[in-house]
């Protein structure tokens, strides 16, 4: 069967409701007799909370303190990714002790939204001011105030990934050379464009449904039930459309716990909807790392150990996952190089500020920009082309499956295609303008781990869920067809390119299926929800095999009513037909059978309806190489990106546009982080970017064209054969437009480098040079 | 909090409503009037989400009082589409991959509108419109791609909205 609808550009069935607003966001939606919160935030970076006192209050207001919350917690937020020694498995809901500037305390509950943060306000805090620790060095400096008193030590765990410390001395001792660098990853916010928001509604014998703008609906729940002591099965999530979440949504935040006491306590229904302040402030910010890096090489070029030492700096606590982050950074780090040896030591620092915690990449963004920088800087040292020394050291297509010095297998691919190939259209782009501006072209091949699993690897590297995805599909009695996944999509098309891999399996026309998702109590148990860029991949797959049961299932009941053989019976344009013969039965026929329950095939139980757990064998890995060339003002610092190549392979694309487009995106995340985005505190934990002027997201003129080329070798463990991309294209273009940087500018000594590269900061190291 | 009634019309229909002296005019549309079809993505006029066309201007609704608009023609999302025949910029956004998550698109249909009415070209929307407002799913390619689509469907003048260059 030739597939029909994998690989076409089918625009998204999903966009009616945005483009007429018709959609339905979190915010959008109503209840009768519904309330609404604010939350009490801390304005200090650190203290202790001696006092929350409420006014007399307005007609219908009420306010929850942190005593009140507390009588509903019963257990704390779980951490779900345990890396070292780290002993903090656990978050607390409500602490007395504030660790950050906008750290929820209470939340005051009223009839609109205007008297709810009239009420908030009249809260009188009385605290304990402590003096706040903001950056990684001042929190590891010996008289450093500490955020967890007991435990003596900012430092909340070390770690260690890759080869041991004998080996990596043996092969640094062994190398001709050693480069040095220092990456100062600057912190920097998702930034969905809908901040988070939740509306809780109590029901009948302990029920509670809750609307959240989340990306991991079952986890959610899972957490939400765990801390307040619910049953799971008394307790549904749901994620309406979903503004954007990019790893800021994956878990559920402390105040939309208080937001849920509250209704449950008032047995009303409460909405809570975050604002553009509250969200820079409290939802989670992400890296802030540095990385000391040394790269040992022989003087042929050849790249032999790779040592970083890395600190992040992870706020006031533990985000959901931990230090996932920074073991994946060492994860990917070695990309599609050779080396002997590759280490990765990591230190987990908390800091009086909001936590970092997963956003578009995961580590792997500054995994590519250590690794991609390091190889730029021995490209220099040596005199070699950069592209060239890439090549010579990249790992080549009969090289895979390739074990990596830190994790898993690379499983399949052609790295030195895709390098070779951008190399060539970045340098047949056409000749930038003549003006005074001087121009670098920068590189970044890199391999992305997508689709991670499985369970038992999740497991062994200390993430505390599974690593598979489910579908379950029916086929109706009138042979439409409803897939439900525990993917949950928020802009990734899945609500088409799910129904693209089942029509294919089925037969039958796109326009049939429906995508049920972003609902606990009618989808598939996922821990994950969408995130990790494990959708198309592992949900996908899931989706692949389930219809592929299903297939067998109708070929059965259709072979009975045709009287042929099931072997013989085909599965094209909505019918079930006896190869090579005109006989056939529509896939409506089938159905309408097959739920009647009459005159079944012997052994086959009435309905068609399959469900499927899918459990990879192994994690996919898309590769990619981005290359660019920028223009530096000198003048000003403004870096303008003004020519961008993508060429990639993430196995079986099933639609290119949305493929296209998720590079589009992450590139444009990329671009932020390496030139405009940074989040900045001032020396008493402050947050100084709290609105859109001060945080800098790229806008359509800091944004070139991108020319993409695909390579499409599909994944040999997926059925479907994808391998997941979402975050690629953040990975890509951070370290590619930092390298074109540093490339424009090769007075500057660019071994202590710090991102973004703003315009101030360019201007200041130029001013700082000369 | 004084309360003031206020006449408007809506998308075609004419309402008198009443509202505090405080209330934005996002939430009088969002909540009050309940089309939400407008998106509040900062309350602060520089993310675009929240863009209307008002009195024939797009203007943001999150940086103007609901009394402000007391006489005005307000148009919104809700109101583009003749019945069932969507508009050029909806198609184009569409069929161009323009949008993702969605939450920004609203407001960039509602200024697209207004320059194809005021007769801008297409390369003046690519890079003065488009660059008032934020959208942090495409990296805007596609959304420029929707632009020059549209555009080129009626011609250049998407004002116009051609019934036949409809869906």
């Amino acid at each position: 069967m030739r597939p029909r609808h994998v690989g076409q550009r089918v625009p998204k069935v999903n966009d009616y409701g945005p483009l007429h607003g018709t959609g339905c966001y979190v915010d959008d939606i109503e209840h009768p007799n519904m309330l609404h919160a604010a939350i009490v935030r801390s304005p200090v970076a650190h203290g202790l909370l001696t006092s929350f006192d409420t006014q007399p209050l307005e007609e219908g207001a009420s306010v929850f303190g942190p005593e009140r919350l507390r009588t509903h917690i019963h257990a704390e937020l779980p951490v779900l990714w345990r890396v070292g020694n780290q002993e903090q498995f656990s978050t607390p809901v409500v602490d007395e002790h504030l660790r950050y500037v906008g750290q929820p305390i209470g939340v005051a509950v009223a009839g609109s939204r205007y008297l709810a943060e009239d009420t908030a306000e009249a809260v009188d805090l009385t605290i304990d001011q402590l003096d706040p620790v903001v950056d990684i060095d001042q929190a590891m400096a010996p008289d450093a105030p500490l955020l967890y008193p007991e435990s003596g030590t900012n430092v909340i765990a070390t770690f260690e990934v890759g080869d041991t410390a004998k080996h990596d001395d043996t092969v640094f001792a062994a190398a001709d050379r050693v480069l040095r660098t220092r990456l100062r990853i600057g912190r920097v916010h998702g930034l969905s464009l809908e901040g988070r928001g939740i509306v809780a509604i109590p029901g009948p014998r302990g029920k509670l449904t809750i609307h959240t703008s989340t990306q991991a609906p079952h986890g959610v729940r899972d957490s939400v039930c765990e801390v307040l002591g619910l049953r799971q099965s008394d307790v549904r999530v749901i994620a309406p459309d979903v503004g954007g979440a990019f790893g800021l949504k994956d878990h559920v935040y402390e105040d939309e716990l208080m937001v849920m006491i509250a209704a449950l306590e008032l047995n009303r229904p409460v909405k809570w909807i975050e604002d553009r302040f509250e969200s820079l402030l409290s939802t989670t910010h992400a890296r802030d790392d540095i990385h000391e890096v040394a790269v040992a090489f022989d003087n042929d070029g050849t790249l032999k150990g790779l040592r970083v030492d890395g600190r992040r700096n992870v706020g006031a606590r533990l985000a959901v996952f931990g230090g996932g982050p920074l073991f994946t950074t060492f994860g990917l780090v070695p990309g599609p190089y050779r080396w002997e040896s590759v280490r990765g030591v990591g230190r987990l620092v908390a800091t009086t500020t909001m936590s970092t915690g997963a956003y578009r990449g995961f580590g792997q963004t500054q995994a590519a920009l250590i690794r991609e920088r390091a190889v730029d800087l021995v490209a220099r040292e040596l005199d070699i082309d950069p592209v060239e020394l890439r090549e010579m050291n990249m790992i080549s297509a009969d090289e895979l499956p390739y074990q990596m010095r830190t994790l898993m297998k690379f499983d399949n691919g052609d790295y030195p295609a895709a390098l070779r190939r951008a190399s060539e259209l970045i340098t047949g782009a056409p000749d930038p303008p003549d003006d005074d501006r001087v121009r670098g072209i920068g590189y970044c091949s890199y391999v992305q781990m997508a689709g991670i699993g499985p369970s038992d690897a999740n497991e062994a590297i200390g993430i505390q869920i599974g690593g598979f995805e489910s579908a379950t599909i029916r086929v109706e009695p009138d042979g439409s067809v409803r897939v439900a996944t525990g993917a949950s999509p928020h802009g990734q098309g899945l609500e088409t390119t799910i129904p693209q891999l089942v029509a294919d399996e089925l037969g039958i026309d796109l326009n049939s299926i429906e995508l049920t998702h972003g609902d606990t109590d009618t989808t598939p148990y996922s821990a994950y929800g969408t995130a990790a860029s494990r959708s198309i991949a592992v949900g996908g797959g899931a989706a692949v095999v389930a219809s592929q049961r299903l297939a067998e299932s109708i070929r059965r009941v259709a072979a009975e009513m045709l009287e042929a053989n099931p072997a013989d019976i085909e599965l094209v344009g909505g019918r079930a037909t006896v190869a090579g013969t005109h006989v056939s039965v529509t896939i409506a026929d089938v159905a309408r059978r097959a739920w009647q329950g009459f005159r079944l095939p012997e052994g086959s139980n009435p309905g068609l309806v399959e469900s499927f757990c899918y459990e990879p064998a192994s994690a996919t890995f898309s590769y990619a190489t981005h290359a660019c060339r920028v223009a530096v003002d000198t003048h000003t610092g403004v870096v303008e990106v003004e020519e961008y190549v993508v060429v990639h392979d993430c196995g079986t694309i099933v639609n290119p546009m949305i493929v296209e487009g998720q590079i589009h995106g992450g590139v444009a995340q990329g671009l932020g982080a390496a030139l405009l985005e940074e989040v900045v505190h001032d020396d008493q934990g402050q947050p100084l970017s709290s609105t859109l002027l001060d945080y800098h997201v790229p806008i359509s003129a800091s944004m070139p064209e991108i020319r993409i080329e695909h390579l499409e070798i599909p994944s040999p463990f997926t059925p479907g054969g994808m391998k997941g991309m979402g975050e690629g294209g953040t990975n890509g273009s951070y370290a590619a437009i930092v390298n074109a940087v540093c490339a424009a500018l090769p007075e500057v000594d660019w071994t202590d480098l710090t991102t973004p590269l703003s315009p101030n900061r360019i201007w200041g190291v130029l001013h700082r040079q000369s | 909090m004084k309360k003031h009634r206020i006449r408007l019309t809506v998308n075609g229909d004419e309402s008198e409503v009443t509202v505090e002296s405080r209330m934005l005019l996002s939430d009088l549309i969002r909540h009050q009037l309940k089309l939400t079809g407008t998106h509040v993505g900062c309350e602060q006029g520089v993310c675009g989400a929240c863009t209307v066309i008002i009195d024939g201007r797009p203007q943001r609704s999150c940086l103007m009082l609901a009394v402000q608009v007391d006489g005005s023609t307000v148009e919104t999302v809700e109101g583009v589409a003749d019945g069932c025949i969507e508009h050029v910029t909806q198609v184009a956004l569409h069929e161009q991959h323009g949008l993702q998550c969605g939450f920004c698109t609203p407001g960039i249909v509602m200024s697209l509108v207004a320059a194809g009415r005021s007769g801008m070209d297409a390369a003046t929307a690519k890079r003065q419109v488009l660059d008032g407002h934020l959208c942090r799913c495409t990296g805007y390619v596609n959304i420029r791609a929707a632009i020059d689509a549209a555009w080129e469907t009626v011609d250049g003048e998407p004002g116009s909205n051609n019934p036949d260059s409809g869906r």
